[in-house]
């Protein structure tokens, strides 16, 4: 499949009711890669669903939920390499999980537990893994692009055949730091991948009141960089152009921007109404005519890969697979109180060491 | 309590002293990189980075384009990734397109990771007036940062030190703010030993000693102060001075030597007064040697407005400003 820049139609592999629209035996990915994939969407899914759930029932604070961009996240992040970095942004679980988070931790997160790889520390939008390469997200979106390409620059430095892939949204390229994030990654044509999904709202605001723009995949080039509009929903064509983008900055090709055009069904956060700001109907569209799971599902059927005994199976699998790492991450511990001061520095500080036993007297420990 | 002490070697600059060090960490570690604007083939505004891209290539001093938010964040992703980035933005006035990369990201990554990542970088930076900038060259923005958990803070005031802390600094496991004062980088001179040494972060100099009041200050303004306690002494006033050189953190204990010693304290900075960092070491005292006083605490600093161009001389503490400041505690 020639995979090109800048084209006014999004690449797809897949239309929006599973038929394929490109020769998909000559795509060098093949049956198992097929089933891992629809696997990856069903339990990206299901954990998510569950997570938001404990919103709901009063036990975590906030909650960004990925459904409908399910193909988005995992099929950019199954080219990945182990060594790979990845920069999420507040709406990445999807990616995190197929990275090597596992959803106990997951869980663990959105409760504040022990087993949350930040302690406690950082709102539930995502933790980071230091050994996974998973850096912590920040709210203050786009300004993880110039960390990205700064660790792409350093793994040309060092001479490693490594990527980084940064995650934002449509929102997000309004932001200075992504014009300057942008450039930077072109100048010092670092290995990088710079991933926007967009889900057409940033909060209330739709793409069009967002840029001037058609397309936010041609801002790439303007910096001289090359800039892929692909489906977002369609996960075999969000593979192969991240795959595409990831081999070529491996082959020192330099950076890449994809707009993968997805659609988010959820409210930006739990905090959110968007009954305030969707237009009537275009949920209830994107949900039953461009669904992401249900698209590589009707694909694997018209392939005769999938029936409806195998998706009862893996359903009950998912769900089995969520309640166990549900069960993990509630006997997972709160973290301490007295804890609160650590990890400031890489030593308490003697200003700290003051407070520290301020709270030890506050906490009678 | 650590004091200026040069055993040996050359009279340097502040920009020399600067230089060997960044030289002498490069040539230690090869992680060690540089980044800012005009560092390469220009040498740097100031020419603190003259050669060093000739001597490690153009991967190691990295020239870059005009984006203080890109090279605070690319610093920042290169040091969670291994590196050892120093990063030089031209004027410190100039940080604030960065600010976000540098209090959101830098000083609070290895919090929010419970300690997974560390962000080991060196921002260094010019501030400070009396060079006839105006205020978009001559600002000292200090209390932002000190005011930012995460962040260190360090401001030397001599040749010596300058090398000593920035060789600390570097060597540091936390995010660190440096803060070379411009106005005396070619200024004064002082012996700097040739090779590596450490002066180690968050412990204060006691630059004079005396016994009637105590000037607590850092940078440029060590020299206002050590003016001022000459003049002082023409009177009988013996000043101490002590050179805090690490902001953040502080050294407690030698704040708490000086004042038990003479009862009175002068708070000296260039930085303008409501905010500024000396209300924060004015409030440690109080709260912890009040006993010890025998005068109010008295704040001597830059005047609360923007930093002005001609009429910088009326705006920045000087050596008079500082014996009223003196006056005020010894005769209360």
């Amino acid at each position: 499949m020639d995979i090109k820049p800048f084209t006014a139609e999004p690449i797809r592999v897949l239309a929006y009711d599973g038929t394929p629209v490109e020769n998909v035996d000559r795509l060098g990915i093949g049956k198992d890669d097929w089933l891992k994939m629809y696997r990856w969407l069903v339990f990206a899914r299901a954990v998510d669903d569950r997570g938001y759930i404990l919103v709901r029932q009063g036990r975590a604070g906030f909650y960004a939920q990925i459904a409908g961009q399910e193909a988005s996240q995992v099929g950019s992040a199954l080219p990945l390499h182990k060594e790979d970095w990845m920069y999420p942004d507040h709406r990445s679980q999807g990616s995190m999980l197929v990275k090597g988070l596992s959803a106990a931790e997951w869980f663990g997160h959105v409760l504040g537990k022990m087993l949350d790889p930040t302690q406690g520390r950082l709102m539930p939008h995502g933790p980071g893994r230091n050994d996974l390469h998973i850096v912590p997200p920040s709210s203050t979106v786009g300004n993880k692009i110039t960390e990205a390409v700064g660790t792409a620059m350093a793994q040309r430095i060092k001479k490693r055949k490594e990527v980084t892939i940064t995650y934002l949204g449509d929102g997000a390229t309004s932001e200075g730091d992504f014009h300057v994030g942008m450039n930077f990654a072109a100048v010092y044509q670092a290995p990088v991948i710079i991933f926007v999904q967009n889900n057409q709202y940033a909060i209330s605001m739709r793409t069009e009141q967002q840029t001037h723009t058609k397309t936010i995949a041609e801002k790439a080039k303007a910096y001289g960089m090359d800039g892929y509009l692909v489906d977002g929903n369609d996960i075999l064509a969000v593979y192969l152009v991240t795959k595409h983008c990831a081999d070529k900055a491996r082959a020192g090709g330099g950076p890449s921007l994809i707009e993968a055009y997805t659609y988010r069904y959820g409210p930006h956060s739990s905090a959110d109404d968007d009954t305030r700001y969707r237009p009537k109907g275009e949920l209830e569209m994107w949900r039953t005519q461009r669904d992401p799971v249900t698209r590589m599902r009707k694909f694997l059927e018209t392939k005769g890969l999938w029936s409806e005994d195998q998706e009862q199976k893996l359903q009950a699998d998912v769900k089995a697979q969520v309640a166990k790492a549900m069960e993990e991450a509630e006997k997972s511990p709160a973290p301490e109180p007295i804890t609160v001061l650590d990890y400031a520095y890489e030593q308490l500080t003697p200003h700290l060491e003051w407070e520290r036993r301020e709270l030890a007297a506050e906490l009678g420990v | 309590m650590a004091t200026v002490q040069a055993t040996k070697q050359t009279q340097l600059t502040m920009v020399q002293a600067l230089q060997s060090a960044l030289v002498e960490e490069m040539e230690r570690d090869e992680d060690v990189v540089i980044l800012g604007e005009d560092i390469g083939p220009r040498g740097g505004v100031f020419l603190i980075t003259e050669g060093l891209i000739d001597k490690f290539g153009a991967d190691r001093v990295i020239d870059t384009p005009l984006a203080e938010a890109g090279i605070i964040g690319a610093a920042v992703g290169m040091a969670m990734y291994g590196l050892k980035p120093i990063a030089e933005i031209q004027f410190i006035d100039f940080i604030f397109p960065g600010f976000d990369l540098l209090v959101s990201e830098a000083a609070k990554i290895r919090y929010r990771s419970a300690g997974q990542f560390g962000v080991p970088m060196v921002i260094r930076s010019p501030y400070g007036g009396g060079v006839r900038g105006g205020s978009y060259h001559s600002q000292s923005p200090e209390s932002y940062f000190v005011a930012t958990p995460g962040l260190k803070v360090v401001v030397p005031s001599n040749p010596y030190d300058a090398k000593g802390l920035l060789i600390a600094s570097v060597r540091d496991p936390d995010p660190v703010v440096f803060m070379e004062p411009k106005k005396i980088y070619r200024a004064i001179k002082s012996d700097v030993p040739a090779g590596t040494y450490e002066v180690p972060l968050g412990k204060a100099a006691l630059t004079r000693e005396g016994k009637h009041v105590s000037i607590i200050t850092y940078g440029a303004m060590v020299h206002v102060a050590l003016e001022a306690a000459d003049a002082m002494a023409k009177e009988g006033v013996e000043v101490e001075v002590l050179d805090l050189r690490t902001l953040q953190p502080y050294d407690t204990d030698a704040i708490m030597h000086t004042i038990a010693k003479t009862g009175h304290v002068v708070l000296l900075q260039e930085a303008p007064r409501i905010g500024g960092y000396t209300g924060e070491i004015a409030a440690f005292i109080a709260e912890n040697g009040v006993e010890y006083l025998e005068g109010p605490i008295v704040r001597v600093a830059g005047w609360d407005t923007a930093f002005p161009y001609a009429l910088e001389k009326a705006y920045m503490p000087n050596a008079q400003r500082v014996i009223r400041g003196i006056k005020k505690t010894l005769n209360f």
